[in-house]
């Protein structure tokens, strides 16, 4: 039998990537991501490694930037390319319901 | 009707001399570079053209001094580096009508350098593929095989330089983006090293690997187009200030180089005809007294897991930025904001953006972030390690870039591991932050460019050009895939 994710496994993934799946995606989700989790799974025959950790490989130090103010953007800049704006806004659908309980 | 010239089949110090000579102007190339749009418009290789605004600007450099070798020159730029009112899409719906605010770091350069952007090439989507087959807005064909796929993700850009349409283009490489297709079209390309080029302005994917790098017809150009665009900047952390010549070692002589070639890279999944052209560089290489050593690197073959682990992560995170409301693609009549993000989402990426977010979530979550995640940073730790105890001993690394040649178009593209095969040979180089590139060295019996990969340690991409101009001349390949005829 082909391995797969559990139907629940794969809905809990979509919800944490905000992509919503249909009934064939998820069946297909199912197979596919199992067989790259089996391909994953390789780098547990590495079993020496030493901790230290590569998150960025540069050696530049993290620091701060100096507090000057520089090129700002105009809020009609910003917007330019918003799906819907209202003023100085980027506009979404109603977050708080009438109840006053956030809707999502 | 105008003349035909094929003053882009120049070379750039010989148009830099007719410019001098006002024997051209930078209009010329500029129609010139339109007409060749139009006439290999089968190979899609562009996504959206800048006509009017080049033309623009190549008439105001008529005013200009000539004072560099990129001066007027034309220039193809991949589709996920942020163009000021020039629309970017990377390559998917999402960003279909997608205006930029700013120019990227690079594009800045490119224009303050007097280069004439002629358009944003296609692209895997989100630079997610190796085969352009990715793309919302088409495949793109192989100049030299238009049943093949010209390689990925920046295949654009790779067959705008190899079909002679602009000298020189941008890419950008996060497991072999750039060397890949530069390998199938018989391009120079390089991946310069992690913080050598600013990603301000990039579309980012997995951001710990992504660099934009170079692509052209030969490494003396690839050098002078690194010139313009390295550099530190205060919008990316992590690049680096450089004030060297990357040309300056072109043409040096290169013996007694000591070169390592990993036993990984001649494995069996690599095609023979591309071991048998290894092998007769290796035979140029002996002849200038060079050292060749077969060695072992550690966890190099480990570097697919780790990238799709550490890449698919990034990836998760960095997409998380589509969410239907600053822009991007929107679904128009939402129930809630919940059902906004759900549905722009489904509909604004493709299948295999969705996959890999859709992986790296997974991956990131609860326990697995521990289990998969934190190793695969260990793992890569040690690589880099490993790749860096080599460069103690030798100058630079070579081996294929590919394991083959360009594939036909309809080769099965749903098989989620495959794809991710045709990149074990330059996905390792990201994951240590080198510098590694692809330089054309010869054909296969079908007439297919097969790639050289150079590898070297950080910051050393100068003596990955002194090699790779080495080779070059002496091979002295006809890369002009319209072949000796001229372009009319």
């Amino acid at each position: 039998m082909e391995e797969k994710l559990t139907r629940e496994e794969v809905l809990h993934v979509a919800n944490l990537a905000r992509i919503e799946i249909d009934e064939e995606e998820l069946a297909m989700y199912q197979v596919k991501l199992k067989q790259i989790l089996n391909e994953i799974e390789k780098i547990n025959e590495v079993t020496s490694y030493d901790e230290g950790m590569l998150i960025c490989p540069t050696e530049n130090k993290c620091k701060l930037r100096e507090d000057t103010a520089g090129e700002m953007l105009e809020p009609r800049e910003a917007l330019k390319n918003a799906p819907r704006s209202s003023g100085n806004y980027f506009s979404v659908p109603v977050v708080i319901g009438e109840t006053g309980e956030a809707s999502a | 009707m105008r003349q035909v010239h094929n003053y882009l089949d120049l070379s750039l110090i010989e148009i830099n001399k007719l410019f001098k000579e006002k024997k051209i102007t930078p209009t010329d190339l500029v129609l010139e570079a339109f007409d060749r749009v139009e006439k290999n418009k089968e190979l899609n290789s562009f996504i959206t053209l800048n006509k009017e605004e080049a033309l623009k600007q190549a008439k105001e450099l008529e005013q200009k001094e000539v004072d560099s070798l990129t001066f007027g020159i034309p220039i193809a730029i991949k589709d996920n580096i942020v163009t000021k009112d020039l629309r970017t899409t990377a390559a998917s719906k999402m960003l279909e009508n997608f205006n930029p605010i700013y120019d990227a770091d690079v594009i800045k350069k490119i224009k303050d350098a007097n280069m004439i952007i002629i358009g944003k090439t296609n692209m895997d989507e989100f630079a997610m593929g190796s085969s352009n087959r990715t793309s919302y807005f088409g495949l793109v064909k192989n100049p030299w095989d238009k049943n093949r796929v010209p390689g990925g993700s920046s295949g654009g850009s790779a067959a705008a330089v190899s079909s002679r349409i602009v000298p020189l283009a941008i890419g950008s490489d996060t497991g072999g983006s750039i060397r890949q297709p530069a390998s199938f079209c018989g391009v120079v390309g390089l991946k310069p090293t992690y913080g050598r080029v600013s990603r301000y302005g990039l579309i980012a994917f997995a951001s710990s690997l992504d660099q934009i790098g170079p692509m052209t017809r030969n490494v003396y150009e690839n050098a002078l187009l690194l010139n313009t665009i390295c550099g530190k900047s205060s919008n990316d952390l992590t690049s680096v200030e450089t004030n060297e010549d990357f040309t300056r070692l072109i043409g040096k002589d290169i013996s007694n180089m000591k070169i390592a070639i990993p036993n990984y890279y001649v494995n069996d999944a690599i095609d023979k005809e591309i071991i048998n052209k290894l092998n007769e560089v290796v035979e140029l290489l002996k002849k200038k007294n060079c050292t060749i050593d077969y060695v072992d690197i550690n966890y190099i073959d480990k570097a697919v897991p780790l990238y799709q682990i550490i890449a698919m992560g990034e990836a998760s995170s960095n997409l998380a930025r589509y969410d239907g409301i600053r822009y991007g693609y929107s679904y128009e009549t939402p129930e809630n904001i919940e059902d906004l993000y759900l549905k722009s989402r489904k509909i604004g990426f493709g299948p295999e953006v969705k996959r890999r977010i859709m992986i790296g979530s997974y991956l990131l979550s609860g326990k697995n972030a521990k289990e998969y995640y934190d190793k695969a940073l260990k793992i890569r730790d040690d690589l880099r390690r490993n790749f860096l105890a080599t460069f103690e001993k030798y100058d630079l690394i070579i081996g294929p870039t590919n394991t083959t040649t360009a594939y036909e178009l309809d080769k099965g593209l749903d098989d989620a591991i495959k794809s991710f095969l045709d990149d074990i040979l330059t996905i390792p180089v990201n994951m240590a932050g080198l510098p590694g590139m692809s330089v054309p060295i010869g054909f296969s019996d079908s007439k297919l460019p097969i790639g050289l990969q150079i590898i070297g340690k950080p910051f050393d991409e100068a003596k990955m050009y002194q090699l790779a101009s080495f080779i070059e001349k002496e091979l002295n390949l006809d890369l002009n895939p319209n072949g000796g005829e001229k372009n009319d």
